[in-house]
């Protein structure tokens, strides 16, 4: 999770310390920041003043190398040239595991600064964020550790994994799906953790999600049934090579003598029912080596340039009536043939056999392309329990990568997951909802690195298992034959050793929850866990949860989260987002002049999604269409009084626009990301145009009669009722401010 | 300085080639090629601003994460120069430089080339957190891999790459940077005081002037108990300041007021000023080294912010010749990276580039002049082209020193590019280094100056762009008007199966009057060699019940030029030319619906407004 990490401690300190020393944003404030695609602001001041520590990064000269004496080797790293072996090791592990825990690092986490995840985004807002990260971003790194219970001993076996991946596209017709975006600051992250650039791009394992699988596969029979039905001759073109060189013309003709030269001597041998075969009567007929292909006889072509072969197959076709020019794929390189064929049937026959062949082998081809998917397809034929910690984006980066596009909402998306994934559990749920796990952690910080360090220490710092209290769960580490029951690799950030911890940090919690590792029951259907299962933070900041089993979203209570700060009622109907105002207008000015107009109490709160740009709360929900109306009508205007309206200063320089809520839902799904919010909604805005248009062309009639700018009073009272109702259809008066611009 | 520097280079030449010699590696030479990254990039800017400024020429080439996101985003034969700025300008702001090779050069005796090439590693990392100069940037898997097999070393760009700034985002950082800033104020007459800014002017004064006095008997007692000297560290006393107004009053107070106190602004998060830090110097002398102090660090910084900018500006104000092979994608990467953003229109492009590199100079096109050379694309081939059909001996000499390691050696394209350049200067009969002491820079290459390659046609001047020609092999010019965009048919059906479905539907549209291409495996475009053919074509087929009505009952839609410049004109291009054109045809159909309904939205409100 490199890049979300680093996202979640600069990003939050960014946030956090607005206005001091932003320049701390770089240090190594460890994980206590933690994990959301962007930070809140408040809490974030509060959550880092508390546990502001310092942990040395221990720099390894390389990532996988030893930093205690203690038992220490490197996890099972697996790139191109053993995944195939691997992969088999893994199948035998997950096969026999309790559970199996998973872990990704990626090129980057938001694509823009305001996609980062804000106080006032809906559930919906907030699936779009994530699915706009997991459709930009790739996956470099991919951690997975089965654990299996070992009675004998009394003890974990884990397998940690290491996945080097690289989108590399190996099938198909080009897809630009494969391209990627990095951010900048997550590649740094990476970097700083010596994550191995060249290893990933040189020997990273490629994929190919299911649906680009069948895509292909469905291409490649079609193609392959139209070769089918056109028949060998008469529809493919004889592509003329032009003969323009001297030298073309004279090999050319010389290759017409040797071919007839052989071709008749074969006719002659078969007249004579000799079984001699023409020997090679001079050196050049060397590159003229007679052999059977398919039971035909052949001549293999050795030696010719990719030119002269196109004119060799001209000749045949233009010269040769019973005789084919075959290509097929040879052991290393592609190889050609001249193949005599007793009739015509017996050349549809074999063009047919080759076909055939061809086929086959591409379909091979796909099969092999399927690459680092066959251990996401272990993982979801084995139905496994899923451990992860604070996964949502991990598993929407899955279901992208592995599966197929994602659906547009939350709903469509939760039934994917379940339908690949039905268990998962979420350790950052487990430690924020657990009382007892919460006593155990001393309500410190549920980072990954941090949580490990304390239900874990025995692990964490490498001691043996001699002398240990009671309540620890021993690991022990199997990579290869290396066993050890004091592994400790200490590579944080990469993928497997993370992946490690989390399986660590739930083996413990399961611990503490008193949950017999022994019993033959499943871990899955365990009771204790069934509060826990398939539950994901949507949102951890916010304590957004979301169930992929049943598709609901609950906020989390207070009750779980002591430092948290709850946050006050966010009314979505209630906000509207203004953008492209004055650089110089800051958030007290904005509410200021909008409180002149509306009333002192009328702004509930305003928070500021970037520099360009604002949530206003309102404290009713008409005050949204009658402040976008108000805007609409003064900007029409442009007379003297308006200069002198408490708006004026919000609407200078005539860049202002302002909508709705579902206008910035509208733009968070939108797959362009620019930088600045106001670029952005202008960008998307050049499509939004019609679409809004649209809309009003549909709702002129039902307005028409009673809603105009002026007789705001009916449409006060239509207004509230169009914002909570469906998300399509866009209220009236964000339309007329669109038009606007 | 080693005896004999002529021996050792020619020596050092020789080991090369053999070294190649030995090696047999397809690239042939492996000729040593300073490797600049983060840890020697001060020493050697120093070094290369010596070398340009010795040099006639200087050649440049990058190498990126990426080209194009889908098929149609390449430069197609039918693109105008506008549409292929446009498509350049998509890439340049999507995809990121990764190495940066320059190359000053100069051709003496028209064979020898002397060379002095440079590569850069270049990595976009927020050095000085402001979110600049890039959040994020996209990379093409199959580009990243044929690098990766060329030996290219991620890690040692993404580790120790060398960063920058454009000169747009400097200007907009430095309200960003947390240091003291001293210059780049200037102090006004003091014109009309208010009544406010007396009073903070005299509160301020007397605060200062106390301070001072404070300050230097502290001092003398303490120097008469302890006996000691003041070392280095001078006082300082901060200022809150709420409004650019007050900064400009205490300055004019301090300098009018005291001359040994310098002022200092504190700026602010986000741009302003938060406070003015006074600075109490010993004595005039002591100002003065302060101020030079002040001036150097400020310097410094700039520096340390430009980054690898710093060689562009070189480049800039050397004035000398640029020779690229790809300009335009070259150029507009260059002017979006480490200029300004990317302006909308080919021509404003051209200006702000011309304004900075007065003297662009396209290998491509000088090919041109040779032959029908659209094939040779690549430089390598571009050169054994040369070499099989030309008489052009160019013997390179490259006197420095630097690993010839393999996998640590890039950049040889810039060397190649010189190279190229060299053999089509002897070919074409252009003398470069009488040209270059001309004081209008080279007249006989003048024409070949700021052509801005665009593959297969190029443009001197954009007031032809409404002719194209069409295929590679068929330079005949064509109007735009005559092209039309067809989609909707099967995909992969093949280009000739479209044009007998064409010919089969109607008689107007015999074999000869019309051609079609596969622009990619969803769409074609039909080039009509009659006028007036295409308009027939549009509107028949989009009444849907006129003649083609068997096409448009298939399913096939039709759009002409316009639609296409407008989808390369937008924000994103989309993957597929067909999905793009179809949106776009949609909304133009859409947009005509919104001018009536924008009228009948005003009749409501006016006849609301008489009910009023």
């Amino acid at each position: 999770m490199g890049g979300k990490r680093w996202v979640k401690e600069a990003g939050g300190i960014w946030e956090g310390s607005d206005g001091a020393s932003q320049s701390r944003g770089h240090e190594e404030v460890s994980e206590t920041v933690k994990e959301d695609i962007g930070m809140k602001q408040h809490w974030m001041v509060r959550a880092i003043s508390k546990t502001l520590t310092l942990i040395p990064i221990p720099f390894h000269s390389s990532r996988a190398s030893f930093s205690s004496p203690s038992s220490s080797f490197a996890l099972k790293n697996v790139t191109r040239s053993n995944f195939e072996l691997s992969l088999a090791d893994l199948r035998r592990h997950v096969r026999d595991s309790d559970f199996v825990s998973i872990d990704l690092e990626m090129t980057g986490v938001t694509s823009a600064p305001w996609r980062e995840s804000f106080e006032f985004d809906r559930f919906d807002v907030r699936y779009l964020k994530v699915k706009d990260s997991a459709e930009k971003f790739a996956v470099v790194q991919f951690g997975v550790c089965p654990f299996r219970w070992d009675s004998t001993k009394q003890s974990f076996i884990a397998h940690p994994h290491n996945f080097y991946i690289f989108p590399r596209q190996e099938v198909g017709a080009y897809d630009p799906s494969y391209e990627f975006l990095c951010q900048t600051a997550s590649i740094d992250f990476l970097a700083k953790y010596q994550f191995d650039f060249n290893l990933c791009v040189k020997e990273g394992i490629s994929y190919l999600s299911r649906a680009l699988e069948d895509a292909a596969r469905l291409h490649l029979h079609s193609t392959h049934e139209d070769e089918l039905s056109e028949s060998p001759c008469t529809t493919k073109e004889i592509k003329d090579v032009p003969l323009v060189r001297m030298a073309d013309i004279l090999f050319v003709e010389r290759m017409r003598n040797k071919i007839s030269e052989w071709h008749d001597d074969l006719l002659q041998i078969r007249n004579r029912r000799s079984s001699q075969i023409p020997e090679d009567s001079n050196d050049s007929m060397n590159q003229f080596q007679t052999i059977f292909f398919r039971m035909r006889p052949a001549i293999k072509l050795n030696g010719f340039t990719s030119r002269q072969l196109r004119l060799i197959k001209s000749v045949i076709q233009k010269s040769f009536k019973d005789l084919a020019y075959i290509r097929v794929n040879g052991a290393s390189c592609l190889e050609q043939f001249i193949v005599y064929t007793n009739s015509r049937r017996d050349l549809e026959l074999l063009m047919k056999e080759v076909k055939g062949d061809l086929c086959k082998e591409a379909e091979m081809k796909i099969g092999a392309a399927i690459g680092f998917r066959h251990v996401i397809d272990l993982l979801s034929s084995e139905q496994k329990l899923i451990v992860g910690h604070n996964c949502f984006l991990d598993i929407a980066h899955v279901c992208r990568k592995f599966v197929g596009p994602l659906p547009s909402n939350l709903e469509e998306y939760v039934t994917l997951v379940q339908k690949n994934f039905p268990y998962i559990i979420d350790t950052k749920i487990l430690l924020n909802a657990s009382n007892v796990l919460q006593l155990k952690m001393k309500k410190s910080s549920t980072s990954l690195s941090k949580a490990f360090a304390i239900l874990c220490p025995h692990i964490a710092s490498g001691v043996s298992s001699s002398g240990l209290a009671p309540s620890s769960v021993t690991v022990e580490v199997q990579v290869d034959d290396m066993r050890s029951s004091n592994w400790n690799s200490g590579a944080k950030h990469e993928a497997g050793y993370d992946a490690f911890m989390t399986g660590c940090i739930f083996a413990q919690s399961c611990s503490h929850l008193n949950i017999d590792f022994s019993s033959h029951s499943m871990l899955m259907k365990e009771e204790k866990l069934q509060k826990y299962i398939n539950l994901l933070y949507l949102s951890w900041s916010c304590g957004d949860i979301v169930n992929i089993k049943t598709g609901g979203t609950t906020t989390e209570s207070s009750a779980f989260n002591t430092f948290k700060i709850q946050p006050t009622k966010i009314l979505f109907p209630n906000i509207a987002i203004i953008w492209g105002f004055p650089s110089k207008l800051k958030a007290r000015e904005i509410k200021e002049s909008l409180c002149k107009v509306f009333g002192l109490t009328s702004v509930t709160s305003i928070y500021h999604l970037d520099r360009t740009a604002v949530f206003v709360q309102f404290n009713k929900s008409e005050l949204v269409s009658d402040f976008l109306e108000l805007k609409s009508r003064l900007e029409k205007k442009n007379d003297a009084i308006s200069v002198f309206h408490p708006l004026s200063e919000l609407l200078e320089g005539g860049n202002t626009r302002a909508a709705s809520y579902e206008v910035y839902k509208e733009i968070c799904g939108s797959p362009i990301s620019k930088v600045l919010f106001a670029d952005q909604a202008e960008a998307v805005g050049i499509n939004l145009n019609t679409k809004l248009l649209e809309n009003k062309v549909q709702e002129n009639g039902s307005f028409a009669n009673s809603q105009s700018p002026i007789d705001t009073k009916t449409a006060d009272i239509k207004q509230p009722l169009k914002c909570t109702s469906g998300s399509s259809k866009f209220p009236k008066g964000e339309m007329l401010d669109i038009v606007s611009c | 300085m080693p005896p004999f520097p002529m021996l050792r280079r020619r020596f050092l030449c020789t080991q090369t080639s053999n070294l190649s010699l030995f090696n047999q590696k397809p690239v042939g030479r492996q000729w040593p090629i300073k490797q600049v990254t983060k840890s020697n990039f001060s020493d050697s800017l120093h070094e290369l601003k010596n070398k340009i400024s010795d040099s006639d020429f200087v050649a440049v080439s990058l190498q990126n994460t990426g080209s194009y996101s889908s098929p149609w985003h390449r430069l197609l034969p039918f693109d105008t120069a506008e549409i292929a700025y446009l498509k350049a300008k998509y890439a340049a702001e999507r995809f990121q430089i990764l190495q940066f090779s320059v190359c000053p050069f100069s051709v003496r005796a028209s064979n020898k080339l002397t060379a002095y090439p440079f590569n850069f590693h270049l990595f976009p990392r927020d050095e000085h957190k402001i979110g600049m100069p890039c959040y994020s940037f996209s990379c093409q898997p199959s580009y990243l891999t044929s690098m990766a097999q060329e030996d290219f070393d991620f890690n040692v760009c993404i580790y120790d790459g060398i960063s920058y700034l454009s000169r747009a985002q400097e200007s907009a950082a430095k309200g960003q940077m947390e240091n003291p800033v001293s210059s780049g104020y200037v102090a006004q007459s003091p014109s009309s005081r208010s009544v406010a800014d007396n009073v903070f002017v005299e509160r301020i004064k007397s605060r200062v002037g106390h301070w001072i006095s404070a300050y230097v008997l502290v001092n003398s007692l303490r120097k008469l108990i302890l006996g000691g000297e003041d070392y280095g560290l001078r006082p300082s006393l901060n200022i809150d300041v709420c409004s650019e107004r007050q900064v400009q009053l205490v300055f004019e107070m301090v300098k009018s007021g005291y001359e040994n106190v310098v002022p200092l602004i504190i700026p602010a998060k986000g741009g302003g000023a938060q406070a003015v830090r006074v600075v109490l110097t010993s004595s005039k002398e002591d100002r003065d080294l302060l101020e030079k102090e002040l001036q150097n660090m400020e310097e410094e910084q700039s520096k340390r912010v430009r980054g690898f900018r710093e060689v562009i500006d070189l480049i800039s104000t050397s004035r000398k010749p640029v020779v690229a092979h790809k300009s335009l994608n070259d150029f507009t990467f260059i002017h979006s990276k480490f200029l300004a953003p990317l302006p909308s229109t080919m021509d404003e492009f051209r200006s702000s580039l011309h304004s900075v590199f007065p003297n662009i100079l396209d290998v491509n096109h000088l090919m041109k002049e040779i032959g029908p050379l659209n094939k040779y694309t690549n430089v390598p081939a571009a050169i054994s082209y040369l070499k099989r059909n030309f008489f052009a001996p160019i013997e390179i000499e490259i006197p420095q020193k630097a690993s010839v390691e393999e996998s640590k050696n890039h950049g040889h394209n810039v060397v190649r590019i010189s190279e190229l350049f060299a053999k089509l200067c002897f070919i074409l009969k252009i003398a470069p280094e009488t040209e270059t002491h001309n004081p209008d820079g080279p007249s006989t290459l003048k024409c070949y100056s700021n052509v801005l390659n665009l593959g297969s046609n190029s443009f001197q001047d954009s007031n032809e762009d409404d002719d194209i020609s069409a295929w590679t092999h068929n330079p005949t010019k064509i109007s735009i008007n005559n092209l039309l965009f067809l989609w909707g048919f099967r995909s992969g059906t093949s280009a000739r199966r479209l044009k007998n479905l064409l010919c089969k539907s109607h008689e107007k549209l015999s074999e000869d009057v019309f051609d079609v291409r596969l622009v990619d495996k969803n769409c074609a475009v039909v080039v009509f060699w009659k006028t007036g053919l295409s308009e027939w074509f549009l509107t028949t087929i989009d009444s849907g019940d006129g003649e083609l009505r068997e096409l448009a009952a298939e399913g096939l839609m039709a759009v002409g030029y316009e639609a296409y410049k407008r989808v390369c004109k937008s924000e994103i291009l989309g993957a597929d030319l067909a999905d793009s054109l179809a949106e776009f045809d949609r909304e133009a159909s859409e947009a005509h619906t919104e001018e009536s309904a924008e009228v009948y939205w005003n009749n409501e409100l006016m006849i609301n407004l008489d009910d009023l």
